[in-house]
């Protein structure tokens, strides 16, 4: 039973400090249950997910009542990464759990490179896009489709490239136990002209369903083990409730470079499980 | 969900009904996890002991009406992951609503990958 409150103590630490740097948990969760608490990497993957979706579906659930997300974009690309998660369950099952290991690593060192360079990542603090530099420009040929999802003040363009970052975003998230976000706020606030908050607002509502489809593959298919998942859970929805209101008293950064330090030594244990 | 007229994802509209949908959902889920978390506590259940109960949708009533921890966490586990469905199936109840046949084409296939999953998950 003393595993119990370490368990729900480590939840709450992943979900304070995602919540704070405004990622989700995932990138923590994972290597807390496998290095810290000797979780095969499937497991830790599998309850990371059901992680992901708790932060996801409360932090939409207040983006939405805030008019803060793009429910038309989100959606129309939440159907390519729900489709690439679900093709990503099936695949994980497949994989060595070597292979995870490496790619977990190689995702950690993307994490920490995004972080040292400043963008801010999914916190929404990098101003507004639409604000800063309104587009007046005529549409381009054949993105009739992408300017029907458009916001007050911004045009969505090159949706093809939403399309293709979406697929491969949905695909890490059901591999990794990740929200993915770390790809798809890039892509729609860089690649496609989207206002960060908005772009932030949005990956977040599609994390749950993208979650979703792939949590369903390791549910159906004994993946989850509801005496970490459960615990684990909690503690996240506890940490990141308590962290989200405390973010404006917490000096973020030496938060953020605590942060690096420690995926970075975590993308070196990962990486070394995978060539082991 | 309210907004008749107005057009969704530009501000204003279906969105304020959907969150509150989806923020009662979640609530709903978390609380089953933590009378779940609440019964290993009460029962002493090692978290980490190997031989976890495995997931029977069929067995979920009975284990919950015997107030055994796993029901409840199954329970739980599954609202959670079920509960983006949520948003999505009220996103469909207000596209319908506005007559955005698009949108509402949009939801229906998200509702249909997540069918999938299930279908596939469970060995179809």
């Amino acid at each position: 039973v003393s595993e119990l409150p370490l368990l729900i103590a480590a939840g709450i630490g992943a979900g304070a400090f995602g919540s704070l740097l405004g990622l989700g948990g995932g990138v923590l969760i994972v290597p807390i249950l496998t290095l810290g608490f000797g979780l095969p990497l499937r497991e830790a993957v599998a309850a990371s997910l059901v992680c992901v979706i708790v932060t996801s579906s409360a932090a939409a659930s207040v983006y939405l009542q805030r008019d803060a997300a793009n429910l038309k974009l989100g959606m129309t690309l939440e159907m390519f990464t729900a489709a690439a998660a679900l093709a990503g369950g099936l695949v994980a099952f497949a994989l060595p759990d070597r292979a995870l290991a490496l790619m977990f690593a190689a995702l950690l060192l993307y994490v920490s490179v995004t972080m040292v360079r400043g963008r801010g990542v999914e916190t929404g603090d990098g101003g507004d896009a639409a604000a800063e530099d309104p587009d007046d420009s005529p549409p381009p040929r054949g993105d009739d489709l992408a300017a029907g999802l458009s916001g007050p003040g911004y045009r969505v363009h090159n949706l093809r490239l939403g399309v293709v970052g979406s697929l491969f975003a949905g695909l890490v998230s059901a591999l990794l136990g990740v929200g993915g976000g770390i790809v798809k706020v890039p892509l729609m606030h860089l690649g496609m002209g989207v206002p960060l908050r908005v772009a932030t607002a949005t990956s977040n509502l599609m994390i749950g369903v993208t979650a979703s489809a792939g949590g369903l593959v390791y549910l159906l298919r004994g993946g989850i083990d509801p005496y970490v998942a459960a615990p684990t859970a909690l503690g996240v929805f506890v940490g990141a409730s308590v962290a989200a209101r405390l973010a404006d008293r917490v000096e973020l950064r030496w938060l953020r470079a605590l942060f690096v330090f420690v995926l970075l030594f975590t993308a070196a244990q990962m990486g070394l499980r995978g060539l082991s | 969900v309210s907004g008749r007229g107005i057009e969704p994802g530009n501000g204003l509209g279906i969105e304020r009904g959907i969150g509150r949908a989806l923020g009662i959902a979640t609530l709903a889920s978390v609380v089953l996890v933590a009378v779940g978390v609440a019964g290993m506590i009460a029962t002493q259940t090692p978290p980490l002991d190997r031989a976890f109960p495995p997931f029977e949708i069929g067995r979920l009533p009975a284990d919950v009406a015997a107030f055994k921890p796993a029901g409840f966490l199954w329970l739980g586990l599954l609202a959670v992951i079920l509960t983006p469905s949520v948003r999505v199936v009220a996103s469909l109840a207000g596209f319908a609503a506005l007559g955005d046949r698009r949108m509402t084409a949009v939801a229906l296939v998200i509702l249909g990958v997540i069918c999938l999953s299930a279908f596939l998950g469970a060995g179809g």
